[in-house]
């Protein structure tokens, strides 16, 4: 895509902006808790990446951010003794409990419009999520190119929603130790900053992941009992009001048979006997919540695994797992995107719009040349689509497709 | 609170000598390392060497010496005898021994006591106000930080947190399960008391009684390692979750990391050489000789820290989707690699 000139004019171009913006905005960073104690690391615009930085106040990290002007600013979640050694002599003091959740990780009807993928050994393209298989040359490796996009983004905040619910209702972590923040490309960082977390070891981290994403259920720990000896057998359901993950599994079932269809029961590999048994009853079932004559364990065990996902949050494992993690620092600018970190709000994170919140430059207009780009929103405006033209944007959304390749500089 | 100001006799010192009062009364005695060929000590280092004896024999200390301070002060003795032995296997041996012994007295106490146990070791707990669950006696309610910190090293489903009640942070337990967490906190301390950095010189007596000990572990250490892994690689006994991924590679399929990092540590633990493993990664289209032979010899313990890894545990695997095609074996086992001698056993 375009001579080498143009795109390291591309290049330079956007770096100037990350530069001004850091110019700008660092008076107003605010540096994650115990600075000195983190490790910090930069991306950066050239290739690369500075890693085991350390620094003891705001003020060099942001005359640092000013002069290197780098794609991506990260810290550790965790905090060490001597962030700057290497990793085997850092000296390990405890970590915050991070979430990452990621609009990849969920399936939504619009990524056929705005996504699409290369086949790294073929050329071979299409659109939508990449194939496991390429269909022409059957290699496995794609350039996948993703969009950023409202329709995507609300599934992912209403993972936030459940995770928050596990958090405090389950695990009692007080809200003014949780933030929420927006990527700034396609998901939600979750972070809890406590006490209480700090020396969860990456076992223990597991078992918190597992809890909220519903890894390892068993239903017969969780209200799911043979009643009597009779056949046919009776099993019991928890009930709604139940706390923790009883009244999940009994709600999320409650919603799933409340809208199952044939299929959908066939789909979970329930017999044709149960799924005519269920239908009947359903009514009945729903109105009076318990009993379900003719359902054994392992029918159950197919509904609940459904009626888990519905209720558990779909967050990224590995991120929360990994206690020397290195995350994104907040307020600073992703390099895909040119958006910032933003904190959502607690409360009234339903009405928080991330398209409008992270924007990060607010004035001037650019003139690019645009390949190929979707239609997409920025605060208030929508742009696009576009294919091979010049066009003059606000900066903000100008840089948006700068950054994602598919526009450059004249 | 009468509870609280309940005090633990001598006889609970005994029972518990790991307990922080315990070595306050061991230091109060003002013991020291070259009196004991004094014969008055005779006993303690008798019942100290018994103690070493049944963790190596069977994992397990079940007998007893009713003289409270034989018992206490014999002790701090074995976790000198087993330091200065100094090997890390037999300390994980000894402080699940100790651990299990602590288990089966700490079972037949009473709930307050059981509660001051606790509390000597941090935890937050409390009496359940509900008390019982669902007809069950959840007569506890500790916070799950305490929880996690334990359970994580127990196996079975019933332990993992998703399937507990957790309500506003605090799982509700019963006396048993306290009680089993609780040997596992004293499992942990005991391994970290045998990290001794600086021992002190043994009298004679005492030092050939340690050679002794040393002699027995040696010789049934070597009676287990007989049960090691087979040299020839069999691949149909692989675990269904490696096998998959393995076949991916082998036709030139690209597979997540976690599931990359499963495969070359289960093949070199199973004793695929280093250049074979790096051979099948040839088929991958971006494959670098460089790069996959850094991280190959990396995970063979040949670079960096020497050490070797092994492949992750089913219940990490379950975490990070890699666990696929679940079999009967796979019912049993918690690792890729005990499936893999099952399975070797079986055929």
């Amino acid at each position: 895509m375009g001579d080498l000139s143009s795109l390291s004019r591309t290049l330079e171009f956007i770096k100037g902006k990350f530069a001004e913006y850091y110019e700008r905005a660092s008076s107003k960073l605010k540096p994650p808790s115990s600075l000195e104690r983190r490790e910090l690391g930069f991306s950066l615009f050239e290739g690369g990446i500075i890693r085991h930085k350390r620094f003891t106040s705001l003020d060099g990290l942001t005359s640092t951010l000013k002069a290197l002007a780098p794609s991506d600013v990260y810290y550790s979640c965790a905090y060490y003794e001597r962030p700057d050694a290497t990793m085997e002599e850092k000296g390990w003091l405890g970590a915050d409990l991070t979430f990452d959740i990621d609009a990849d990780r969920i399936r939504t009807a619009c990524e056929k419009a705005h996504d699409s993928w290369v086949c790294t050994s073929c050329g071979a393209a299409g659109r939508g999520v990449a194939p496991g298989a390429c269909p022409t040359c059957n290699g496995s490796k794609f350039e996948e190119t993703t969009w950023l996009c409202d329709v995507c983004l609300e599934p992912a905040k209403a993972e936030v929603l459940k995770l928050l619910e596990f958090l405090v209702d389950d695990l009692g972590l007080s809200e003014d130790d949780i933030d929420v923040y927006f990527s700034g490309h396609r998901g939600y960082h979750v972070h809890v900053e406590s006490d209480v977390v700090r020396g969860l070891d990456a076992e223990a981290r597991r078992e918190v992941v597992d809890y909220v994403m519903g890894i390892g259920l068993d239903i017969r720990l969780h209200g799911f009992e043979i009643r009597g000896t009779r056949r046919p057998r009776v099993v019991s359901c928890p009930k709604l009001d139940d706390v923790g993950w009883r009244g999940r599994l009994a709600k999320g079932v409650y919603e799933f048979l409340s809208i199952a269809t044939r299929e959908s029961l066939e789909g979970i590999g329930l017999r044709d006997k149960v799924i005519d048994i269920i239908l009947a009853q359903r009514d009945q079932l729903l109105k009076g919540w318990g009993l379900l004559k003719g359902v054994d364990v392992n029918g159950w065990r197919r509904i609940a695994k459904k009626g888990a996902e519905l209720r558990s949050a779909n967050v990224d494992p590995v991120v929360t797992t990994d206690v020397h993690r290195l995350i994104r620092l907040a307020g600073t600018l992703h390099g895909k995107t040119a958006l910032r970190k933003v904190k959502a709000p607690l409360s009234g994170i339903e009405g928080f719009d991330p398209l409008k919140e992270a924007v990060a430059f607010e004035r001037g207009e650019v003139t690019i040349f645009v390949y190929e780009a979707p239609e997409f929103r920025l605060g208030e405006r929508t742009y696009g689509p576009f294919k091979e033209k010049m066009v003059e944007l606000p900066t903000a959304a100008a840089l948006i497709l700068l950054c994602k390749g598919v526009a450059i500089v004249r | 609170m009468l509870m609280e100001r309940m005090i633990l006799t001598k006889e609970d010192l005994a029972k518990y000598p790991f307990l922080r009062e315990a070595a306050e009364y061991v230091e109060d005695l003002g013991l020291k390392v070259e009196d004991l060929d004094d014969f008055a000590y005779e006993q303690v280092i008798n019942r100290a060497e018994e103690r070493v004896q049944e963790a190596i024999l069977y994992a397990i200390i079940t007998k007893r010496s009713y003289n409270n301070d034989v018992e206490i002060l014999s002790f701090p003795i074995a976790i000198l005898i087993i330091s200065t032995i100094g090997d890390n296997f037999l300390k994980r041996r000894y402080a699940l021994a100790e651990a299990k012994r602590a288990y089966n007295l700490l079972k037949l106490e009473n709930e307050e006591k059981i509660l001051i146990m606790a509390k000597n070791f941090n935890w937050i707990i409390s009496f359940n106000d509900k008390g019982v669950i669902e007809g069950l006696p959840y007569k506890f309610s500790i916070h799950f930080i305490n929880y996690l910190k334990n359970a994580t090293s127990i196996k079975g489903e019933k332990w993992k947190l998703i399937n507990r009640i957790l309500i506003e942070g605090n799982v509700p337990l019963m006396k048993g399960e306290v009680a089993r967490l609780l040997a596992e906190e004293v499992r942990r301390y005991v391994e970290k008391k045998l990290d001794v950095k600086e021992l002190p010189n043994l009298p004679m007596g005492l030092a050939r009684r340690v050679e002794m000990l040393r002699a027995l572990f040696t010789r049934e250490e070597g009676k287990a390692s007989l049960e090691e892994v087979p040299k020839a690689v069999v691949t149909s006994a692989f675990p269904p979750c490696v096998r998959a991924s393995y076949e991916m590679t082998l036709l030139g399929k690209h597979i997540p990391h976690v599931s990359r990092f499963t495969l070359t540590s289960f093949l070199i633990n199973v004793g695929v050489p280093v250049d074979k493993v790096i051979d099948l990664f040839r088929n991958l289209s971006d494959f670098n000789e460089r790069m996959t032979r850094y991280q190959v010899e990396h995970i063979a313990g040949e670079r960096g820290s020497r050490v070797r890894y092994i492949p992750p545990k089913c219940s990490t695997l379950r975490t990070y989707g890699v666990c696929v095609n679940v079999d009967e074996i796979c019912k049993v086992v918690q690792h890729p690699l005990s499936y893999y001698k099952k399975k070797l056993q079986l055929k």
